[in-house]
């Protein structure tokens, strides 16, 4: 185990650093850089020379990234073009911010997909089974900043019952209360499009379970049904629904860029659709690198978590299984 | 499949907020200009409420001192460093906290108000060449520092410094030296007469005794202006705290120098990603006003009545813009020389009907680079070109354009087609392009039209002037007519914006003509003739003024001549020291 970790560790480290060689290329590459955005068109070339030497932007790319991966080993993600203003100071508070969103919405989304899923699973067609298959689809089909429109319209605009958008009301910063008052809206939009796959995964992963040899033989013993789906398939069917979580895990942090816009929520989706039009490429590698590192990480949970759940997966030996 | 499923998903939402955002980052961007001041055309709907709570022994329309006032925005600010503003959103809370030299009056002309750093208006000499500044005694930094000679000194010497990479050089340049008189008194010596100089005075200061010690290419990234801490300032209100990303808050500054104090304890200064959030965030009361009301809501926001909206057109105008260059066109042959052809192709257009169905009478029309409110509009000197299409087609064939076998013009084997090019996510520019596009169907001329990330374009094709035609805009910040760098064939790229590649010897001269004058009446006059020659000539067709509707909870108070001033840039807080919250 301590083995396949520091392997899967060093591949990591070989992932990430990939990642930023390919994404410092690409945001490099898009036409139009930091000063074609900010400067006055009045400003006169020579002036804009000036102001690229000052950032450094006149060195040529290879350059530039060895600059930035030096200063980046050393903990320095750099700093905005704009107005040199660390760009971990600014991005820090919004990965905590779609943090605190992404799970909350992961979570509810989870407390009610799973059981529902299950107990549908057993019922097969039935009407609580109709009724999910329905909200799936509107989950899928529905584009959540429309949804979350209309869920502003009505609850704040119309009834006043919740707060129209951000996390908390002007000066109640930290007031844990008016958090979750804020947290209604973006996230019943955003957990019913986890809801929707969560339910069809944990429903279909059961069937797949309950229609199995063993548990043929289970309920021909004469076990209750109660029994048969409790202990016998459940920890089977939980297999895939883990792998799949863990391979989510990094929708907590790459955020919903529109529904963070639409509820005005201070997240890092939104942060870095800003930061793309303004060309802050710092900002931009930064959050790319953190969304990396959550999904490399989500990875190899998943794997970990599959070994733990599943005693047929044996790590790190021959024949063992990897992803 | 299921991980291949999310990335489609996930860059596509990348892609359409993308584009949303390049109409934001477009207006801010175009916040940069020159010239024109006005008596405003339309009165603001807003006015003084009389509110039935207040006490009986007191005068109803008493203003009152205390109040919070939450103004909604698009757009954190970059920092507020007068040497480099050039954002809208630095520039609206530089408002707030910092005082001008001198500012500006309803008229757009420079005034030293009981506000201002400056005590009394510039002399200048009889030669229009030097221009002495007096500050008032009492003006003081918030540190205790007295606002003195030398912060005039820093501050200009710094914006004329190249080195130092400030946006205002390209008036500063014009100054010679600056020289200190007294403690409190400055006199520009200019290398020329140029009359568009008395703007530079229209500006805060920065701090001398903060920054005099760093070097000039380190001062850009001075956390002065970016961190609240470090950041004194002379202002009625004092920075106090700066959330980025989501707000900012200034509060009533008690050392606040001024004989005139303000009323409104608190602003606070909000970004919201979302205009529609935005705007129901004023209809919830979330915030008190905003300048930007965009054009499908405004019927919802007239239709609320606690809502006070101001539908003036701002300091903007739009634009249909020639290219000139052969180089830009298939064949080296740019279509746009001949001027019956572009005469032809203003007659096609339908502006009016832009104005009432797409700006919603919102915008008025523009005959010549003059804004309606400016003084410096010709009027009816300039050519008025009504919807005409027979006039049109009839120009055209004079210009010698015949129909071809897909009914689309021709001349020399030169097919009448172009590209139009605009920037993606500007809602009001789609719907333009697309009426220019029928219009012109109309009288025989194809049109593509194509949508451009906002940068992309910029820095490919806007900058360098290589686009057949484009649809685009001027804002003005700063109310005097001069526009050489747009239309002088000194200011071809990349050292200008002359980026149609216009040459017009007469126009050019005017424009020199123009700034090399300080007679008022004089400059009319050249203004005048300008605005005859460009509308007979036609480098561009000049489409309307336009602005985005600005709106004011009717809790906020002001006097009938403090009102907000939309064709000022800036004047949706317009004397706002004096306005109060009931």
């Amino acid at each position: 185990m301590t083995e396949y970790l520091i392997r899967r560790t060093l591949q990591s480290v070989l992932v990430l650093f990939l990642i930023s060689v390919v994404a410092f290329l690409l945001i490099h590459a898009a036409p139009g850089g930091p000063k074609s955005i900010m400067m006055s068109p009045r400003v006169s070339p020579e002036v804009a020379k000036i102001q690229e030497r000052n950032l450094g932007l006149d060195q040529p790319v290879p350059i530039q990234y060895v600059k930035w991966l030096g200063n980046m080993l050393q903990g320095d993600l750099g700093n905005t073009f704009k107005n040199n203003i660390p760009v971990g100071e600014i991005m820090w508070p919004t990965v905590k911010n779609t943090l605190v969103l992404m799970a909350a919405a992961w979570i509810v989304s989870l407390i009610i997909a799973i059981p529902w899923g299950i107990y549908n699973s057993t019922r097969e067609y039935g009407l609580s089974d109709q009724t999910a298959s329905f909200i799936s689809y509107i989950g899928f089909a529905m584009p959540s900043f429309w949804f979350g429109i209309i869920l502003q319209e009505i609850f704040a605009l119309k009834l006043g019952w919740l707060p129209l958008s951000d996390m908390y009301k002007l000066g109640n910063e930290g007031d844990i209360g008016d958090l979750l008052l804020h947290l209604i809206m973006p996230v019943s939009v955003l957990s019913l499009g986890f809801l929707a796959s969560y339910m069809k995964y944990a429903r279909s992963s059961m069937l797949e379970v309950l229609d199995q040899d063993y548990i043929r033989t289970a309920r021909a013993k004469g076990l209750k049904e109660r029994r048969v789906v409790f202990r016998h398939a459940l920890r089977n069917a939980l297999i895939p629904i883990i792998t799949i979580l863990g391979l989510d895990l990094p929708i907590l942090v790459s955020g919903a860029a529109l529904t963070e816009r639409v509820f005005n929520w201070p997240g890092m989706g939104r942060l870095f659709v800003e930061s793309a039009g303004q060309r802050e490429y710092s900002m931009l590698m930064a959050i790319t690198l953190v969304t990396a590192l959550f999904v490399v990480v989500g990875n190899l949970v998943a794997d970990i978590l599959y070994a733990i759940v599943d005693p047929r997966v044996k790590l790190g030996k021959k024949g063992g299984v990897s992803a | 499949m299921k991980r291949m499923n999310k990335l489609t998903v996930c860059l596509s939402i990348i892609a359409l907020a993308g584009s949303l955002l390049a109409a934001c980052s477009n207006n801010n961007n175009t916040t940069n200009s020159s010239a024109s001041p006005s008596p405003s055309a339309s009165a603001s709907s807003a006015s003084p409420s009389e509110s039935p709570s207040a006490s009986p022994s007191e005068d109803p329309n008493a203003p009152v001192d205390g109040g919070s006032l939450v103004i909604g925005t698009f757009s954190d600010i970059v920092a507020i460093n007068p040497i480099y503003i050039q954002d809208t959103s630095s520039g609206d809370v530089a408002t707030f906290a910092l005082a001008n030299l001198y500012d500006l009056d309803r008229s757009g002309k420079v005034a030293a108000e009981p506000w201002s750093l400056a005590a009394s208006l510039p002399e200048i000499s009889a030669d229009g060449l030097s221009y002495t500044v007096k500050l008032k005694p009492e003006a003081k930094w918030n540190d205790g520092t007295p606002v003195s000679a030398d912060d005039i000194l820093f501050t200009y010497n710094t914006m004329k410094n190249p080195d130092a990479g400030s946006p205002a050089i390209s008036v500063t340049d014009k100054i010679d030296t600056i020289t200190k008189v007294d403690d409190k008194t400055v006199t520009f010596k200019l290398k020329q007469v140029y009359a568009p100089f008395i703007y530079s005075l229209y500006t805060a200061l920065a701090p001398y005794h903060i920054l005099k010690d760093v070097p000039v290419t380190e001062l850009e990234k001075h956390p002065y202006g970016s961190d609240v801490a470090q950041t004194v300032t002379n202002g009625p209100w004092k920075w106090t705290e700066w959330n980025k990303g989501q707000y900012l808050t200034f509060e009533a500054d008690p050392n606040y120098w001024g004989s005139v104090k303000p009323h409104i304890q608190k602003i606070t200064y909000k970004i919201y990603a979302d205009q529609n959030t935005e705007v129901q965030a004023l209809l919830t009361g979330d915030i008190d006003m905003t300048a930007a009301v965009p054009l499908p809501l405004l019927e919802t926001v007239q239709g609320n009545s606690d809502i006070a909206v101001n539908l003036a057109p701002g300091p903007q105008y739009e634009y249909f813009a020639f290219n000139f260059k052969d180089e830009n066109f298939p064949g080296n042959y740019s279509l746009f020389k001949g001027q019956k052809t572009r005469q032809a192709i203003a007659y096609a257009l339908n502006r009016q009907g832009m104005v009432d169905n797409i700006l919603k009478g919102t915008g008025t029309l523009m005959n010549s680079p003059f804004l309606a409110t400016s003084w410096a509009n010709p009027g009816d000197a300039a050519t008025n070109y009504t919807y005409d299409p027979e006039k049109a087609k009839q120009l055209l064939a004079e210009d010698g354009w015949v129909a071809g076998k897909d009914g689309i013009l021709e001349k020399d084997g030169h097919k009448f087609s172009f590209e139009l090019q605009y920037n993606s996510g500007n809602s009001r520019r789609e719907s333009v392009a697309a009426v220019i596009q029928q219009n012109l169907k109309d009288v025989g001329i194809e049109v593509k039209t194509t949508a451009l990330d906002f940068a992309t374009w910029v820095d490919q094709n806007l900058n360098p002037g290589v686009f057949e035609a484009a649809l685009g805009a001027w804002s003005l910040s700063n109310p005097d007519p001069d526009q050489e760098s747009i239309f002088s064939s000194k200011y071809y790229p990349p050292a200008g914006q002359n980026n149609i590649w216009y040459k017009n010897e007469k126009i050019d001269q005017l424009w020199v003509d123009g700034y090399s004058t300080t007679d008022q009446a004089q400059r009319t006059e050249i203004y005048k003739q300008i605005g005859a020659e460009i509308s007979a000539d036609l480098p561009y067709i000049f489409l309307y003024q336009y602005g985005t509707p600005q709106a004011f909870n009717k809790k906020i108070n002001y006097a009938e001549e403090d009102k907000p001033e939309a064709s000022l840039a800036y004047g949706q807080f317009f004397h706002i020291i004096n306005w109060w919250i009931k």
